[in-house]
């Protein structure tokens, strides 16, 4: 009997230890499916993620007041590393690749939600005043209550209210047509040459969005209703759009959701992240995700760098 | 001898390199992704004369050549004059229409035919979907042998031609817009 203890013990870890690493990976979100993969996870980048400068994080604690929790990845980091040469950085970039966002909790944190409701201004639009029917003219009330064919790219989101477009602005409104309060958009106030309207809530553009869209001052840009704006810095004034993200941003233990269900990994990363019978990946918004096939929880999100 | 076989092979050699060149960034599944950007490829493609026009309108231009990667549904002309449509999406007023009209023909990430059909094949009955930058759903089926993209408001489009694979993504043609020419009840 002494002698099966341990042989016994031996077999148990042996079984139980790719588990537990397979937990700790779900639990930092990588998943860890090749050496190379696991090495960057202990590498110095991993710390960097997880020990970022306290001027970064203190702009995480801002964004945390607006609901936002970013956690900065600094490329540059690497260079300023200084003496190595070339090609030792290009082999730790190539390494880095697969690096996964980790709060101080352990769990990843993301990021940029979409969220029409941070934009929504309360009130009558400019130069209407409120009237018995809401803010608008009988004639106008009339026309926004009439269907249209774009009512549809208005009506996306499935609440209590209806959207109309006119002017610049997304009109919300009620089930009897009061108007609620209305939300700049995207080629409308929102366009190149106009300022940014003063009551439009926006987020910083996450660091990590900035590497990966290759934009140089991050206080350049701003992020608003899955759209990222490139501003004049002293106008203040939208000088180009830059991205398009859907604002989804599922995190670890989280179900995938809807509309992810054909692999859609980008050319480049297509012989690394492929799906098998126990995990997929989906791309979405610089990151990709590797999802659970049967239960559609998200085992780990995984940022991908240019 | 040898001087007049390289005079007469000359001509092949141009022909080959034009056909390279004027691929404009086209390709099937199986290969490389070509170096332009999908900004790049619509414009140098006639058929979408009018969806260029659209992005200038809706200040979406730049978006396709950045680094995405975006797979656009990207309607061919006609599709923008069915019966019954009325709607400029070039006109200046209608940029914000444009704009999301464009969004919703928009998805994240690089997908392809052969995908888009396996995912169709391995579903069983359940509906395919992918989520747009419109943060809408597109539903994908099959029909014969045709892929079939339908939007929420039920505006179907089949997908044509041939997809081109390029740096930023991937361009797949359709015969019509995503959203329906008069407007839902």
């Amino acid at each position: 009997m002494n002698r099966l203890l341990p042989l016994t013990t031996a077999l148990v870890l042996s079984l139980g230890l790719p588990q537990v690493a397979a937990a700790q990976n779900n639990g930092h979100g990588n998943s860890g499916h090749d050496k190379r993969d696991r090495g960057s996870e202990r590498d110095p980048q991993d710390r960097d993620d997880r020990g970022n400068d306290r001027s970064e994080r203190r702009a995480e604690r801002r964004d945390d007041n607006r609901n936002v929790r970013v956690e900065a990845r600094r490329e540059d980091r690497q260079e300023r590393k200084g003496d190595r040469d070339r090609h030792e950085r290009r082999t730790e970039r190539a390494d880095d690749r697969r690096v996964v966002i980790a709060g101080e909790d352990g769990r990843p944190v993301i990021l940029l939600r979409r969220n029409r409701d941070r934009g929504l201004i309360n009130g009558c639009p400019p130069g209407l005043a409120r009237k018995d029917n809401g803010c608008l003219p009988p004639g106008q009330a009339r026309r926004l209550a009439t269907p249209t064919r774009l009512d549809s790219l208005w009506n996306a989101r499935n609440d209590e209210f209806s959207y109309r477009y006119e002017d610049g602005y997304l009109y919300r409104r009620d089930t009897r047509g009061s108007l609620l309060g209305y939300i700049p958009v995207l080629g409308g106030a929102l366009s190149r040459g106009n300022p940014w309207p003063a009551q439009y809530d926006y987020q910083p553009v996450p660091t990590y969005l900035t590497n990966y869209y290759g934009l140089n001052d991050r206080s350049a840009y701003r992020y608003a209703d899955g759209t990222v704006y490139g501003m004049d810095p002293k106008t203040q004034a939208i000088t180009q759009v830059v991205a398009l993200l859907t604002g989804q941003n599922p995190t670890v233990g989280q179900p995938m959701p809807a509309g992810y269900d054909i692999y859609n990994v980008p050319s480049a990363y297509r012989d690394q992240y492929v799906d098998t019978a126990s995990r997929q990946f989906r791309y979405n918004d610089g990151y990709v995700y590797q999802v659970d096939p049967k239960t559609r929880l998200v085992q780990a999100v995984i940022q991908l760098l240019t | 001898m040898t001087r007049y076989l390289r005079w007469a092979l000359a001509p092949l050699a141009v022909l080959s390199l034009a056909a390279c060149g004027g691929d404009g960034g086209k390709s099937d599944s199986t290969t490389e992704p070509s170096s332009l950007t999908l900004a790049a490829t619509l414009q140098d493609d006639e058929a979408f004369g009018t969806l260029k026009q659209v992005l200038t309108n809706a200040g979406l231009i730049e978006v396709l050549e950045g680094t995405g990667p975006y797979t656009v549904f990207a309607p061919a002309d006609a599709a923008f004059t069915t019966a019954g449509s009325d709607t400029d999406f070039t006109a200046e007023a209608m940029r914000a229409p444009a704009a999301a009209l464009l969004r919703a023909h928009i998805v994240p990430g690089a997908l392809t035919r052969a995908d888009i059909g396996a995912a169709i094949d391995s579903g069983g009955t359940g509906t395919i979907q992918m989520r747009t930058m419109a943060d809408t759903l597109l539903s994908f089926t099959r029909d014969g042998d045709a892929l079939v993209v339908t939007a929420p408001d039920g505006a179907r489009a089949h997908l044509t031609g041939s997809e081109a694979l390029v740096r930023n993504g991937v361009v797949q043609p359709i015969d019509a817009l995503l959203i329906r020419p008069t407007p839902v009840d």
